[in-house]
């Protein structure tokens, strides 16, 4: 009997496999932060964001540009920093349950990658057409650039690396070594990033007006691909996963 | 870890752990999915894709079926092959429309004020049915690549033909002969995107008139089947699991 109510008032006080809420909050957070930013580009494009050489250019979207960067470096660092520092070093000998539980955040956190990439690769990516399509640029730094190339980007790769990162130092499936289409999934749409390098410098060389299908976009295309490596993290979760229930499913 | 302990206390929480599995994995594929498959997509064939002036006979039916076959034939290679899920091309192009027609309403029309019937996206859903009923019904790489490859390709017009076909009504204007589409470019002008990068209605083929759409359809079908072989060992690679050496 005593057995059993230690039993019970341990469960009770068990943290949930799955943490809902962080999953909800998490996501949340992209949703609600991109819709901020949305309506400020609504706000400032057009009333600040035609001429890079006007005072309130320097305001509203260098003055952001520069503010960005820097949250970004700290928000890496503390996050993968955190991430690395709190690592398991005795990762292997975690109970099922545990290593259950982990999948779980890890999940949680693939599932901000997924919300992160949609927000990155999709939604300011394409915006980013028919704002060249429609305003001349006179600047590598236009206002759908500083959202799409140097926020939303920075903002998936850094979720990818959390992701990653979370992987490789709490969960024993990942110990083996450097899982391959992980790291493609993760690098590759990070190598969209200095790929801006050459599309930049290609803007400013050949041509001002924009056309979408230019074969100068086509290195966002190639490391757009590796995206699918999560195809081959969704292999690897659905073989560990299944070895953690195969018994209590059959 | 030891092997004798359970992750789970009973087998109802491992059925409703496995779900929960499921629903993860689903929301995260379809949005990795969408992300690599739309910047693909729009800048490979967005031109064509965005305005329906691009919306030609020729181009726009020769270059958006090649383009777009490419990630369902790879998603299908893991759907398919590993788990016999036959919807792997239709969740493709539900990614592709969503982040798509999100677009188009929130920022084509929200943020530059374009009309949404100037810059809806091309309709594909009718090919990635046919692709994954092939696919479901053969359990052939081969013959999906073939049949449905081709269908994909075929079906683009035919697809898209009651959206696109009142806009391609001959309209007269200032003495010229156009398209209602035509004329939704002038008037629209997208400054940054001038008219003499417009790439429709190329070549001779098009004095043979009403023959322009189902040549380049066909011509668009059996590139898509070559397309879909390359794709799908692209697939078959992305599938892997394998790790590098540990250091």
């Amino acid at each position: 009997m005593a057995a059993t109510t230690e039993s019970v008032k341990a469960d009770a006080a068990e943290a949930p496999l799955l943490n809902k809420r962080n999953m909800f909050l998490g996501a949340a957070l992209y949703v609600v932060f991109y819709g901020w930013v949305r309506w400020y580009e609504g706000v400032y494009g057009w009333s600040a964001g035609l001429d890079s050489f006007a005072p309130e250019f320097e305001t509203y979207w260098m003055n952001f540009l520069y503010i960005e960067f820097v949250l970004e470096i700290i928000t890496a660092s503390i996050l993968w920093g955190y991430l690395w520092k709190s690592r398991d070093r005795k990762v292997m000998s975690i109970t099922p349950r545990e290593e259950l539980r982990r999948h779980m955040t890890h999940w949680t956190w693939l599932v901000m990658y997924g919300i992160a990439i949609y927000y990155g690769a999709s939604y300011f990516t394409e915006q980013d057409g028919t704002w060249h399509q429609t305003i001349v640029r006179d600047t590598d730094f236009t206002p759908s650039h500083i959202i799409e190339f140097y926020l939303s980007y920075p903002i998936y790769i850094i979720t990818g690396g959390a992701c990653f990162l979370y992987a490789k130092t709490r969960l024993p499936t990942y110990q083996q070594g450097l899982h391959l289409q992980y790291m493609v999934a993760v690098l590759g749409p990070f190598m969209i990033l200095p790929n801006v390098g050459l599309n930049e410098w290609g803007h400013t060389f050949w041509f001002m007006e924009e056309l979408f299908v230019a074969p100068l976009h086509y290195g966002f295309v190639f490391f757009g691909w590796a995206a699918l490596g999560v195809m081959g993290v969704v292999n690897t979760e659905v073989a560990a996963i299944a070895k953690l229930l195969k018994k209590d499913l059959a | 870890m030891s092997a004798s302990q359970s992750a789970v206390r009973s087998r109802a929480e491992a059925v409703k752990v496995s779900r929960t599995f499921d629903w993860l994995i689903i929301f995260t594929l379809f949005f990795v999915v969408l992300g690599g498959y739309h910047i693909h997509y729009m800048l490979t064939g967005g031109d064509w894709d965005f305005w329906t002036d691009w919306k030609d006979r020729r181009l726009w039916v020769t270059v958006a079926p090649i383009v777009s076959i490419t990630f369902p034939a790879a998603v299908q290679s893991m759907l398919w092959w590993r788990y016999r899920l036959p919807f792997g091309a239709v969740l493709c192009i539900l990614g592709l429309l969503l982040g798509e027609w999100v677009n188009r309403y929130l920022n084509f029309w929200g943020w530059t004020y374009f009309p949404v019937n100037f810059c809806f996206p091309s309709n594909l859903m009718p090919g990635a049915i046919v692709l994954d009923v092939v696919l479901m019904l053969s359990g052939s790489m081969t013959v999906t690549a073939v049949l449905g490859g081709m269908a994909w390709g075929l079906l683009f017009y035919p697809g898209n033909w009651p959206i696109i076909a009142p806009l391609h009504v001959p309209v007269e204007y200032n003495g010229m002969m156009m398209t209602l589409a035509d004329l939704q470019g002038y008037h629209y002008v997208r400054t940054g995107t001038p008219e003499y990068i417009r790439m429709v209605e190329k070549g001779t083929l098009r004095t043979f008139g009403k023959d322009v759409a189902p040549v380049s359809a066909f011509f668009s079908a059996f590139v898509s089947i070559l397309i879909y072989f390359l794709w799908h060992f692209f697939g078959k690679w992305f599938n892997g699991t394998s790790f590098t050496q540990s250091a």
